[in-house]
């Protein structure tokens, strides 16, 4: 190999060094930003049930997103959601207020993760005032630039 | 008469209906495909849990998969989640015996799904080694499809 074609193949490879090491922190970077998004989501999503906003939390999934109790009884689609959520805060859950704290963020594709979040919801009337307390795990969804929950699934313990 | 444009219009729309039914078509046939493989994965998981073969059990996940018990115990990779199952297979689940009906299946991307799975449980001990009641809850899993075959990524189960 002469200089000239040794001095190409360095130049080659360092660019293909540099870009590859681009491409890895702009990865990084957008992953720490969508994880930032999806924490503010779950945070979102805690205030509006905190408001018993029915309607909200509905338009926190996507059109078509699927809920299930801690029965596994499903909701499927926003005017479910919505009937759902208006049922539970007319009813036994009227005065309740819910803690959501991530406990762990594992992305399925660019677009696409799965979150386990712990979840403690309390009531002042409610023996030792928690009415319920377990784990939530939700798939979530990038559309349009926003974080939207896909599958919903909540368990009590 | 019908002119040419028109002629040349119509093959046109002719040509992307019918791409587009094939295309449908295959994408359907598919999923069907990616839906009954899904249910196997399941069969086979429920068979190994019920030989109570704690490696095939943890060899039914990916190698970093995910397991989190009925009060939210991580397990994490296989060697975690062999010791795991060796543990419940040797003390309260040892004569356990489990069964396991896919009640959906959603796909979430190319190879990704979402299973609800409807979990029923008899033989199993409390931890003292009384008796237990039957137990039964959902299973949640994200499965994903690697090198053609489908494996858990992701293991939740609520028990009601």
């Amino acid at each position: 190999m002469n200089s000239f074609q040794s001095k190409t193949a360095l130049t080659v490879l360092l660019c293909l060094t540099l870009g590859a090491a681009i491409f890895r922190a702009q990865t990084a970077s957008n992953r720490d930003a969508d994880k930032a998004a999806i924490k503010q989501l779950v945070a979102n999503f805690a205030d509006t049930w905190n408001s018993h906003d029915a309607h909200g939390l509905a338009m926190h999934y996507v059109e078509d997103g699927d809920f299930s109790s801690v029965k596994a009884e499903p909701s499927h689609g926003r005017k479910e959601l919505e009937e759902h959520y208006m049922t539970i805060f007319t009813t036994f859950l009227k005065n309740a207020h819910t803690t959501d704290t991530v406990r762990t963020i594992r992305f399925l594709a660019p677009d696409l993760a799965n979150v386990d979040i712990d979840w403690l919801v309390t009531d002042p009337a409610a023996p030792g005032g928690v009415l319920r307390k377990g784990l939530l795990t939700w798939v979530v969804t990038k559309r349009n630039g926003e974080w939207k929950i896909v599958v919903y699934h909540e368990q009590a313990f | 008469m019908i002119s040419t444009r028109v002629k040349i219009a119509l093959a046109v729309l002719m040509f992307f209906s019918i791409s587009a039914a094939l295309s449908w078509a295959q994408m359907a046939s598919n999923m069907d495909a990616d839906s009954a493989a899904i249910k196997q994965c399941v069969a086979a998981w429920e068979d190994a849990w019920n030989r109570h073969d704690a490696h095939a059990t943890a060899m039914a996940y990916v190698e970093d998969g995910d397991f989190s018990s009925t009060t939210g115990v991580p397990s994490h990779g296989w060697k975690e989640l062999e010791v795991h199952y060796n543990e419940i297979f040797t003390t309260f689940l040892k004569d356990a015996h489990r069964t396991d009906t896919v009640r959906g299946i959603r796909f979430l991307g190319p190879g990704i799904a979402s299973v609800d799975i409807d979990w029923q449980m008899t033989g199993a001990k409390t931890r003292d080694g009384q008796d237990a009641p039957n137990r039964k809850g959902l299973l949640t899993w994200i499965v994903t499809k690697n090198n053609g075959q489908w494996r858990i990524t992701i293991y939740h189960e609520s028990v009601f």
